[in-house]
C-alpha cells in the first residue's frame, strides 16, 4: 500500500514535470482593475492605454480595465460586487473611502504583499499624500490620481484694478482687500466682476479645510473616530468665509457652484478662484490673459487639504493575483509614468523622483504654474476621513451650506455638525 | 370638458401659462442647442453671429464607443418595454377578470413592491445575476426589470373600467378568454399603453446606476455610462461638449416623443370619446 502509493506520487510529479516542459512556463493571471474618471478629455482612453502597456511588458498578466463613472459611482460599484462576492482584484477610489473599505473589510494593506522593499516603496511618495493612505501602521492605499486646492488669479484683472500683477495675496488680510479692490460694478451697482469666487456646492468641506488648516485647526484624528468642527478656530474660519460674502461683499452670495467657477474666471467674471490643481490644464488651454497659480493665503499658517484616488487591494484573491495587482499598481505609479500621468491629467505628481524626471523638468520650465501645487504640499493636510465617511461628511457639508446661506450661524451650524458627527462615530470608539 | 364658454380672461391666462410652462421645459433645450453647435468660448455669451461648428459632437462622439452604447441601450429599452408590456397585460388580466383565492393577498404583494426602491435591491440582484452567471451581459441589466408591480396595477385599474357588455358581447361571437383579452381590453387600453410605455422608455433609456453596477465591459454598457465620462468634478465642467453629448444621446427619445406626441393626444382624445 505504502509502496503504491509513493510509485503513484512519483509518476504524479514525473508527468507534472513532463507535462511543465511543454506547457508554457506558468498560466496567465488575470485581474479586475475598477477605476473612476472624474477629469474632461478621454482619460479612459489614457488608462486603457497604460494597461495595454503594462500588459504588454508582463504576458503572463491580463488586465481588465473597467471604467466604473465618478467616485460616488465607483465605491457604489465597488462595494455592491464586494458584497455581491466579485470583488475586483485592484480599484482606485477617494483616498477618503479608506475607513469605508476596512469597515467593509473589503481590502488588505499593501505591506505585507509588496515585500521587503515594501517601506522603500511608500516612502517615495509625498508624506501629505501618504496621510490619507494610512492608517494603525499599515499602507492601505497607494496615491495615484491626487489633487490639491490652489488659488488662481487673473493678472490682467488686477492691472485694471491697479494692484500689482506678479504679486499675490499671501494673507486672508490681504485677500480680502485686494477682493475688494478687484470687484467692479456697474452704474446701477450689479457685479460686472467679483474679487473672488471659491466653491460651496457639492463637497464645500473640502475648500473650506483650506480655512481651517489655515487658521491652525485640524478636523479629526488619525483614527477617523473623532472630529473637531466646533472649535473657535472653525467657527472663525467660517466666519471669515462668509463675511467675504455678506459684509464685503467681494464673493457671490449664497452657494457658489463648483463645476461652472472656473468658467466664471475664464470669462473675468472674477478675479480670483479657489479651484483644485486638476482645473490647471483646462485654465491654461482656455485662458485668454495671463494668470497665476499660487499657494492659497495663509491666517496661522498656510495649509490646503490633498483630494483625489488611491489604489485599494481587495481581500479574497489568490496569492499570484496579489502579486500580480502589487506589480501592476508599482508599474503605474513609477516616477516616469507618473510624470506622464500628470502631465497628461493635470493630476498632482506623487513622488518627488517624478519631479525629477526630464519629461516633467521640461514641462515645469515650460509652465511653472504646474510646481506651485508640489511646492504647496509640504503645507498639506489629510482631506477629511472618518470612518462612515459619506454621513459624517454629509453632516458638515449641510451645516456649511446652511451657514454660507444664512440660515444658521457658524457658530450654531458648527455645533450641530459637531453633535451630528459624535452621534454617528460613537460606536467606532 | 364643461361646455360653459371660458371667459376672455381665464382663456388669456391659461394661454399665457400654457406658454410660461412650455417656456420653462423649453430653455435648457434651448441652451444645450446653442452651446453644443458653438465653440465653447460662447458657452456662456449670445452673439447671435457667433460661428457653428460641429467640433463639439466630433469631441463627443470620440470620448467614447457611442455607436455601440446606441445599439445596447435600444436593445436594453426594447426588451424591458416589451417584456413589461406582455407580462404586466397578462397579470393585469388575472387580477382584473378572474376570482381565484389569494388574488387579493397577490394583488397586494405587489402594491407592497412598489415602496421598494430599486437601489436597496441592488446587492441581492447582483448576487442572483452572479449565480446565474449573468454579471456583464445585457439580461443582467434587463431581468431585474421585467415585470413592473406599477405597470401590473396601471394596468389592472384599466381594464376594471371597462364594461363587462364588451366582453359579454365578445364572448358570445366567439372569443375565447385570450381572444378578449387582444379584441376588447387591450385595445380599450390603447392610451394607457402608449403613456405607460413611453414613461418606461425613457426610465429605462436614462436608468444609470444598476447598469454601471452590473456590467464591465463596451459590450453591454448603455449610453448614460458613456455620457459620465463627461460628468468631471476634478475639473471644471466643459458644457459645450457636455451639451452636444447630450443632444446626441437623447436626440432619438426626443424625436421619438414629437413624432408619438400627437398619437398620443389623439388616442386620449378617442378614449375620452368613449
Amino acid at each position: 500500500m505504502k509502496t503504491t502509493r509513493r510509485t503513484l506520487f512519483a509518476a504524479t510529479l514525473a508527468a507534472g514535470a513532463l507535462v511543465a516542459g511543454f506547457t508554457p512556463a506558468s498560466a496567465e493571471t488575470k485581474i479586475t482593475f475598477y477605476y473612476p474618471v472624474a477629469v474632461g478629455g478621454p482619460v479612459t482612453k489614457i488608462v486603457d492605454g497604460m494597461v495595454a502597456g503594462f500588459e504588454k511588458e508582463h504576458p503572463d498578466v491580463k488586465v481588465e480595465a473597467v471604467y466604473a463613472g465618478s467616485y460616488q459611482d465607483t465605491i457604489a460599484k465597488i462595494l455592491t460586487a464586494v458584497k455581491g462576492g466579485a470583488a475586483p482584484n485592484v480599484a482606485v477610489a477617494l483616498s477618503t473611502d479608506m475607513f469605508t473599505l476596512i469597515d467593509e473589510d473589503a481590502i488588505v494593506p499593501f505591506d505585507e504583499v509588496a515585500g521587503k522593499d515594501a517601506k522603500a516603496w511608500f516612502a517615495g511618495f509625498y508624506p501629505s499624500f501618504m496621510a490619507n493612505s494610512q492608517t494603525g501602521g499599515k499602507t492601505w492605499g497607494i496615491p495615484f490620481q491626487r489633487s490639491t486646492v490652489v488659488m488662481y488669479w487673473n493678472k490682467a484683472a488686477f492691472k485694471e484694478a491697479g494692484l500689482d500683477p506678479e504679486k499675490v495675496p499671501a494673507t486672508w488680510a490681504e485677500m480680502r482687500e485686494a477682493a475688494k479692490k478687484l470687484t467692479k460694478r456697474d452704474a446701477s451697482g450689479n457685479v460686472e466682476r467679483w474679487g473672488i469666487e471659491i466653491p460651496s456646492s457639492g463637497f464645500p468641506y473640502w475648500l473650506f479645510q483650506g480655512f481651517t488648516t489655515e487658521n491652525g485647526a485640524i478636523l479629526m484624528n488619525e483614527e477617523g473616530t473623532k472630529v473637531a468642527f466646533d472649535t473657535p478656530a472653525v467657527v472663525d474660519a467660517l466666519q471669515y468665509w462668509i463675511d467675504l460674502s455678506v459684509k464685503d461683499k467681494v464673493h457671490p452670495a449664497g452657494i457658489v457652484e463648483w463645476g461652472t467657477t472656473p468658467k466664471d474666471f475664464l470669462e473675468g467674471k472674477t478675479a480670483m478662484m479657489w479651484q483644485t490643481t486638476g482645473n490647471l490644464t483646462n485654465v491654461r488651454k482656455n485662458a485668454k490673459f495671463d494668470f497665476g497659480v499660487a499657494m492659497l493665503p495663509a491666517e496661522k499658517r498656510r495649509g490646503s487639504p490633498t483630494g483625489g484616488g488611491n489604489f485599494y487591494l481587495f481581500k479574497g484573491q489568490s496569492a499570484e493575483q496579489q502579486k500580480a495587482v502589487v506589480e501592476f499598481v508599482k508599474w503605474m505609479t513609477t516616477p516616469e509614468r507618473t510624470a506622464e500621468w500628470s502631465i497628461a491629467t493635470g493630476y498632482v505628481a506623487t513622488q518627488p523622483a517624478a519631479w525629477a524626471t526630464d519629461k516633467m523638468k521640461a514641462y515645469v520650465a515650460d509652465f511653472p504654474q504646474a510646481a506651485v501645487a508640489r511646492d504647496q504640499l509640504e503645507h498639506a493636510v489629510a482631506e477629511l476621513s472618518t470612518h462612515d465617511n459619506q454621513r459624517v461628511a454629509k453632516a458638515f457639508n449641510d451645516n456649511l451650506q446652511a451657514a454660507l446661506t444664512g440660515s444658521k450661524t457658524a457658530a450654531q451650524a458648527m455645533k450641530d455638525a459637531q453633535a451630528e458627527a459624535d452621534r454617528i462615530l460613537k460606536s467606532y470608539r | 370638458m364643461s361646455l360653459e364658454r371660458p371667459s376672455p380672461f381665464a382663456a388669456v391666462l391659461e394661454t399665457a401659462l400654457a406658454w410660461a410652462l412650455g417656456a420653462l421645459w423649453l430653455a435648457p433645450l434651448l441652451y444645450a442647442v446653442w452651446t453644443a453647435f458653438h465653440p465653447p468660448d460662447f458657452a456662456t455669451r449670445f452673439d447671435l453671429f457667433a460661428p457653428l461648428t460641429l467640433d463639439n459632437f466630433r469631441r463627443a462622439w470620440e470620448a467614447a464607443p457611442f455607436a455601440r452604447y446606441f445599439l445596447n441601450t435600444v436593445a436594453i429599452v426594447a426588451i424591458v418595454v416589451f417584456a413589461q408590456i406582455v407580462l404586466g397585460t397578462l397579470a393585469a388580466f388575472a387580477l382584473a377578470r378572474f376570482t381565484f383565492r389569494g388574488r387579493d393577498l397577490v394583488f397586494a404583494l405587489i402594491l407592497l413592491q412598489l415602496m421598494i426602491a430599486p437601489e436597496i435591491l441592488a446587492v441581492a440582484n447582483y448576487r442572483t445575476m452572479r449565480a446565474i452567471g449573468a454579471v456583464d451581459t445585457i439580461w443582467g441589466i434587463v431581468l431585474p426589470y421585467l415585470t413592473s408591480a406599477f405597470g401590473i396595477f396601471l394596468l389592472r385599474q384599466t381594464f376594471r373600467t371597462v364594461p363587462q357588455d364588451l366582453e359579454d358581447a365578445a364572448r358570445i361571437e366567439g372569443c375565447g378568454t385570450l381572444g378578449v383579452l387582444w379584441r376588447v381590453y387591450v385595445p380599450a387600453a390603447r392610451a394607457v399603453y402608449l403613456a405607460y410605455g413611453l414613461v418606461q422608455a425613457s426610465w429605462h433609456w436614462n436608468n444609470f446606476l444598476w447598469p454601471l453596477i452590473i456590467t464591465n465591459s463596451v459590450e453591454t454598457r448603455p449610453l448614460t455610462v458613456g455620457l459620465s465620462v463627461f460628468a468631471s468634478v476634478d475639473q471644471g465642467i466643459d458644457w459645450s461638449v457636455i451639451t452636444a453629448a447630450t443632444l446626441m444621446t437623447s436626440g432619438p427619445l426626443l424625436v421619438a416623443f414629437l413624432v408619438f406626441q400627437r398619437r398620443f393626444v389623439q388616442s386620449f382624445a378617442s378614449a375620452g370619446l368613449r
